[in-house]
């Protein structure tokens, strides 16, 4: 028997990738189990095998074997073959991003997110095992149809950034040319993330209550227009010491980690949301709003904004949990108590006890 | 003495050590779980205080939801047109008339009927597609006018759609400003003052964000920072101010750098405590068994119960002050220094030319010398007694300009030499030593400014 995983899409840092890869990992501890996508980046060829190689795999036992398919967003020609194959099907659901707002951005990309939602509600009566991020994820899959939905956390692999020595032009510039505090968010620059909200909170922050004050926002951006309306708003706000890095190296990001003060996300929708972990794991206390899985993966702990938080009341926080080295230790300690539960291996266990009936 | 420790931010800063991690802060895992701080508590202290700050007209008026709404407008110039309404009325033109053809009956029961109703049908039918012609044409012209009037429609009720998105911002973005401005409460020394003050933070931090060094403050500590053995001989001497003190508190030693200030009074027996910018160079203090903390000194001492310190002092920092700062500094000490107890501040000498030539412009971040003069000046304007200088690190006597031979007819070249030597070698350091009064007022004099 073989476990196989399918993806749309397949490049390096990439959330969904990284966690097929070390899934990976642990389904060839029981054998043959190879990572087929659509699309992929040279460099993945060879690690990643091409979609259409899975069709040509040899027919006589594949009933007995498992797809395991990676769902983030809709792709007309993975759904088709995924719901044909005649392994048996496993749902892997990162989430999809809210279509509302995408679709005056970039419609063509909202279509996708929409499909990839119509699409897994057509997957649901053909699934045998349907696995979520997160309760919140869960839920949303409840809604398309699936039953028994297990939760495993996203296998959020820590070491890398751990390792790497941090960037030290970059830790050197925020230790020493930047204004304090320096806020960090890290994440895709999407409109459902609401960096617009940041910016804004940042504005009051540098301007009114910790004059000088940085914030970084750490990411790249999908979508062009977006990106340019978000510079213009950055460009138009005078003095609100914020920096868009764009995606940057490991290194880099480890040193923006260390550099920062707190850590703040104003999301409204998360699957999961990896980078509190990896905040956590740098000691930054966290600063968010209650939105998606965000308060389940803070597990109680960290600063949750009320949801109708102004820009006011967030710089106020900011600058007291990034300003107050003993508060933010205090809070940053109860997080990495509090969501200690979060390890690669953790995850990796709790997905084997869920395949472990597949394997009989 | 140049010390680079960046003692010059009215933030809360809490740089990292290059290279190191804050994550060796965080508490193992395996430790007693600590408490978690009141969440709750937290935001209702702060939501109480931006109540209490926007009713105060701290914030820059014309903000409520003027920023949420400048990144609409910004968003909104590139959203698509929505032209799906215009098209469905297109195509409900389409469906209107249209003309269908025979429109006569073929059957007749008259002789030669049959025949007559052909010949009607075929006219009529010629009637009709000459019509239709003329319909299609009047149709077409229909949709070309329907089109653009419902472009102009369009255009019209949309400034964005024919104006140009940056030029309608660019207005957006003054006509907010012009707001703020016009909710300015005018007349008020007091808002005004506020945005005085504001403008100097800013200044302040811009200043600082404009320089960008890549080396470490303990490298360039280690490479400027003078003989071991001098400095300790200096701090002892000002170590010695506070001997005796008011006996309530410790002495507070804002900008503390390596600690060697720390050490000497650790060895006299007085109770210190010392603040530092700079992370690495605390936690190196720590390491030595010194209590300090690592922050900014300033907010740290605003933070300080009113009487509680015993002394401060501060070693080479108000140099790298705003003037602003330092003024905020002289009323802080006074609230925060019990009644007989002592402040030192010592730095560098405007007074001597040497120190230009040698030391004060080695350390890119020193913003301003400060006059003795005006420091007394302030000192004894926020109510402290007893304020004197002490002078300190005269220049080498081999780099003073020599006097000629003694001899008779020489005087006048040797007064000379003497006020050349006095104006350009005066003692490198100073130290300002006040001390609050024992009986003064609780807290000090009214000193509003004007």
């Amino acid at each position: 028997m073989q476990l196989h995983q399918v993806l749309v899409s397949a490049s390096h840092g990439d959330a969904v990738t990284n966690s097929a890869l070390h899934v990976r990992a642990l389904l060839r501890q029981l054998g043959e189990s190879e990572i087929y996508s659509l699309h992929m980046e040279p460099s993945l060829a060879g690690e990643v095998l091409p979609l259409s190689a899975l069709s040509s795999r040899p027919g006589r036992e594949r009933r007995r074997d498992v797809i395991i398919y990676h769902a983030s967003i809709g792709q007309q020609s993975v759904f088709e073959l995924v719901a044909s194959v005649p392994e048996r099907l496993v749902v892997f659901y990162h989430n999809i991003s809210p279509v509302d707002a995408f679709s005056s951005y970039d419609p063509g990309f909202a279509k996708l997110l929409s499909d990839g939602r119509r699409q897994l509600r057509d997957l649901a009566p053909r699934t045998t095992l349907a696995i979520a991020l997160s309760q919140f994820s869960a839920a949303d899959m409840e809604k398309m149809g699936y039953q028994n939905v297990k939760v495993v956390p996203l296998p959020v692999d820590l070491l890398p950034l751990a390792t790497v020595e941090p960037h030290q032009p970059t830790l050197n510039h925020l230790v020493n040319a930047t204004g304090h505090p320096v806020v960090l968010f890290v994440g895709q620059l999407l409109p459902h993330k609401r960096p617009d909200l940041l910016v804004e909170a940042a504005y009051v922050l540098a301007n009114e209550v910790a004059p000088g004050a940085t914030t970084v926002l750490v990411g790249a951006s999908r979508l062009p227009s977006y990106r340019a309306v978000l510079e213009r708003f950055v460009a138009d706000l005078p003095g609100s010491g914020v920096w868009l890095t764009g995606h940057v190296p490991v290194a880099e990001l480890a040193a923006f980690y260390t550099g920062a003060d707190v850590f703040c996300t104003m999301s409204e929708h998360e699957g999961f949301c990896a980078p509190l972990i990896e905040a956590t794991s740098f000691g930054l206390p966290v600063v968010a709003r209650p939105f998606g899985a965000v308060p389940e993966t803070l597990s109680g702990s960290g600063v949750l904004l009320p949801p109708d938080a102004g820009p006011r009341l967030v710089a106020e926080v900011l600058a007291r949990v990034g300003g107050d080295v003993n508060l933010g230790s205090a809070i940053a300690g109860h997080q990495a108590e509090a969501m200690s539960r979060f390890t690669l291996e953790q995850s990796q266990k709790m997905l084997m006890v869920q395949l472990e009936p597949l394997l009989a | 003495m140049p010390r680079p420790d960046g003692a010059d931010s009215d933030e809360a800063a809490v740089p990292v050590p290059p290279g190191g991690s804050r994550s060796a802060a965080a508490p193992p895992l395996d430790a007693a779980p600590p408490s978690p701080p009141d969440m709750d508590a937290l935001m209702a202290e702060l939501r109480a205080k931006v109540q209490e700050r926007t009713r105060e007209g701290i914030y820059t008026g014309a903000l409520d939801g003027s920023l949420a709404a400048h990144f609409r407008r910004l968003a909104s110039a590139h959203e698509p047109r929505d032209l799906a309404p215009l098209w469905d009325k297109l195509r409900r033109l389409e469906d209107v008339g249209g003309l269908e053809l025979g429109g006569v009956d073929l059957g007749s029961r008259l002789p030669g009927g049959p025949a007559l109703h052909q010949t009607a049908n075929r006219l009529l039918n010629r009637y009709i597609d000459n019509l239709k012609s003329v319909v299609s044409k009047v149709a077409d012209l229909a949709d070309a006018v329907a089109d653009v009037a419902a472009e102009l429609v369009e255009v019209v009720s949309d400034p964005m759609s024919h104006a140009h998105p940056e030029l309608v911002g660019e207005v957006e973005a003054v006509v907010e400003r012009l707001a703020e401005y016009e909710s300015l409460p005018a007349g008020s020394p007091g808002a005004v003052a506020e945005l005085a003050r504001r403008v100097a933070a800013l200044e302040a931090a811009e200043s600082r964000r404009q320089f960008h060094p890549w080396f470490s403050n303990q490298r360039f500590e280690e490479e400027f920072r003078g003989a071991r053995e001098e400095l300790l001989e200096r701090y002892r001497s000002l170590a010695g101010w506070f001997r005796g003190g008011p006996g309530t508190g410790p002495v507070l030693d804002i900008g503390c750098g390596r600690g060697e200030l720390l050490e000497v009074m650790a060895e006299l027996g007085i109770d210190a405590r010392g603040v530092e910018m700079d992370e690495v160079l605390a936690a190196g203090c720590r390491s030595r068994g010194l209590h300090v903390s690592a922050g900014d000194g300033l907010a740290e001492l605003a933070r300080s119960e009113d009487g509680s310190l015993a002394g401060l002092v501060l070693v080479q920092v108000v140099e790298h002050l705003s003037a602003q700062q330092v003024l905020d500094l002289v009323l802080l000490a006074y609230d925060k220094v019990a009644p007989g107890g002592r402040v030192v501040v010592e730095t560098v000498n405007p007074q001597s030319l040497y120190v230009y030539a040698h030391s004060f412009y080695l350390d890119p971040t020193h913003a301003r010398p400060v006059h003795p003069a005006y420091l007394t000046f302030l000192f004894k304007e926020a109510g402290f007694s007893e304020v004197s200088i002490d002078w300190s690190s005269p220049p080498p006597a081999t780099d003073m300009v020599l006097p000629p031979e003694a001899a008779p007819g020489n005087e006048r070249e040797a007064s000379n030499v003497d006020r050349l030597n006095r104006l350009l070698f005066a003692p490198q350091d100073y130290a300002l030593v006040a001390t609050r009064p024992a009986t003064g007022p609780a807290t000090r004099p009214a000193t509003e400014p004007s």
